[in-house]
């Protein structure tokens, strides 16, 4: 009986400290976004009166912030092409083919996620200095993408190997060529997970901040570049406005990313009973 | 592949085998090429730049400054705040990923959603939210106060409490996420037979329970001390001077000193410390797997 209590007891603490910890994980990021809409940034929470101000001088005359914004987007889409051209090839060497040396090409492949992001960031300042490559969009977007493609890769690894692999036997079975199972059959069951990867490559890139602050010049800073000298330097009001804006693109991004994953979920299954009730019937499942 | 295709004649067999190879080998050249040129080559550049003097004479006097004075003492505090910040977000990850394990379904995964979504909102922008939740009027503070646990205000930032309270929320999600995982993965049935033999609350935590998450709280501990080591935009920007840490030495080093040898030797040291952090977490799954195999 005592036990009884003393658990219950117990459960009811815990309960109640992981309610505290996990508002706390959620509060800095609705205190931003209120903040923002408030008069006087940073002073007190609640707000004492409303605007919209912080949101005009974002883009009002001789702000930094569209530059800034409009660059990181530039330099995220590049990545993400690049990240993606890697991703598929590579996790079609991973998956659908038998590759020599296929753990160490693995590890290499994931490699810059163990590595410390400033000792990558480190090496590729070595490597664009001397190329007078430093404020390149072009060389931040070769960088990020080193920080990108490991993610793309995992997300398409996964991605194929969900695909049943009876359907595109059976599709060769029938006779369609390697080119038409890609089409008809490898893409658009790929497609959700290329979506989702090509997001993750995007959202990495638009926050990195190691790469950025060793590859950017005066000319080119990023945003997330921007953001810390604003917050390290000269708290500027206007980083609460673009804060928020931040949250709600990564909000979005993820609500897309989970949006892409739901719809593609029916099709192979779509696609299995069918084929699986035609042409491939029982020789796929074999029973051990 | 080999049993379904037992039955076939040999030499289509060889053939076809090899023609998968070279398609693998042609689909991995990209990624190769691309990581070896952009990441191998240039992190092997940095640990040549940093045994080699100004003059090209091979030294090690880069290292001799990285492990003397105040870059010594940097490379402390770097260790002292990732080994409080692993120290935290392994006991709140624990505790966290314990309560929503035991949740029904559905409200554990909006649990998990407001542990995960954070995480893929820029480090910065939640830095800042930090930073405006611990100010002297900030929400803590009003509140601490409002519940007369303080007088004045604490001084939460720009000390160590910040950096720690900053990092180890940066952290949590890796924590959480992996203990959530490895607290999932318990088989009940377990805890059920010990309660059956009489075995009390305490007793089933102790010599069941703990025995089973102990790997993966030794993995989770051990990646967010690797994930804080090379971290600085949470410590940079929540710390005072007493906080700054190899990354942002590293920085200050390349950016403001031009002493890119002197980066490059701490560089090298952070990146012989992450190794010996992932030789121990290798070190302990083993330990594990032979633990549980041995159980079953």
């Amino acid at each position: 009986m005592m036990e009884l209590r003393s658990t219950l007891a117990g459960r009811i603490a815990l309960t109640a400290f992981a309610t505290v910890v996990l508002l706390f994980l959620a509060l800095p990021i609705v205190v931003i976004v209120v903040t923002s809409f408030s008069k006087s940034a940073f002073a007190s929470f609640p707000p004492d009166s409303w605007s919209l101000g912080w949101y005009e001088t974002l883009f009002a005359d001789g702000s930094k912030w569209p530059g800034a914004l409009s660059l990181s987007a530039l330099i995220a889409s590049l990545s993400t092409v690049f990240s993606l051209i890697i991703g598929v090839t590579a996790a079609t060497a991973l998956t659908r083919s038998e590759l020599p040396l296929r753990s160490a090409v693995y590890a290499l492949v994931l490699g810059p996620l163990i590595i410390p992001h400033i000792v990558t960031a480190l090496g590729l300042f070595l490597l664009f200095e001397p190329a007078s490559m430093l404020g390149s969009p072009l060389a931040i977007a070769l960088g990020h993408t080193v920080m990108a493609s490991p993610i793309a890769v995992m997300i398409l690894v996964a991605t194929l190997r969900g695909i049943d692999e009876r359907l595109e036997d059976a599709a060769a079975s029938m006779g369609a060529g390697r080119l038409t199972i890609a089409r008809r059959i490898t893409f658009p069951l790929a497609a959700p997970g290329m979506v989702a990867a090509a997001i993750f490559s995007f959202i990495t890139s638009f926050d990195d901040f190691y790469v950025s602050q060793f590859l950017s010049s005066v000319g080119t800073l990023t945003l997330p570049v921007q953001i810390y000298n604003s917050l390290m330097f000269d708290i500027d009001p206007s980083v609460t406005a673009i804060s928020a804006l931040l949250i709600a693109f990564a909000i979005l991004a993820l609500v897309l990313v989970g949006l892409v994953r739901w719809l593609g979920s029916g099709r192979q299954n779509a696609l299995l009973s069918v084929e699986t009730a035609t042409a491939l019937g029982a020789p796929g499942k074999e029973t051990p | 592949m080999a049993a379904t295709l037992a039955g076939a004649p040999a030499r289509p067999r060889r053939l076809l085998a090899s023609r998968r190879t070279r398609a693998g080998i042609l689909y991995a050249l990209p990624a190769v090429i691309y990581l070896l040129a952009l990441f191998v080559y240039p992190i092997f550049s940095t640990l040549l730049l940093s045994v080699k003097d100004l003059d090209g004479a091979l030294t090690l006097h880069w290292y001799a400054d990285a492990l003397t004075g105040v870059n010594l003492s940097v490379l402390f505090t770097t260790l002292r705040i990732a080994a409080e910040t692993a120290l935290f977000s392994l006991v709140i990850g624990f505790l966290l990923a314990n309560a929503i394990s035991r949740l029904r379904p559905l409200v554990a995964a909006l649990a998990m959603l407001i542990v995960v979504v954070p995480h893929f909102i820029s480090a910065l922008v939640r830095t800042y939210g930090w930073i405006i939740m611990l100010g002297d009027k900030g929400l803590v503070n009003q509140l601490l106060i409002s519940l007369g646990a303080a007088g004045a205000p604490y001084q939460l930032l720009y000390n160590e409490i910040g950096v720690v309270i900053g990092t180890t929320a940066m952290m949590l999600p890796y924590t959480v996420l992996l203990l959530y995982g490895v607290m999932r993965g318990v088989d009940r049935r377990l805890l059920a037979a010990a309660a059956s033999m009489g075995a009390g609350r305490v007793t089933i935590f102790r010599r069941i329970y703990l025995p089973l998450v102990a790997p993966g709280l030794a993995t989770a501990g051990l990646l967010s001390f690797i994930l804080a080591l090379g971290y600085y935009i949470t410590p940079a920007l929540m710390g005072g001077p007493n906080q700054t840490m190899i990354a942002s030495l590293i920085n200050q080093q390349v950016m403001k000193q031009n002493q890119w040898n002197g980066a490059a030797a701490e560089g090298v040291i952070l990146l012989l410390l992450t190794f010996a952090g992932l030789l121990l977490v290798k070190l302990v799954s083993s330990l594990g797997e032979a633990k549980k195999r041995s159980a079953s």
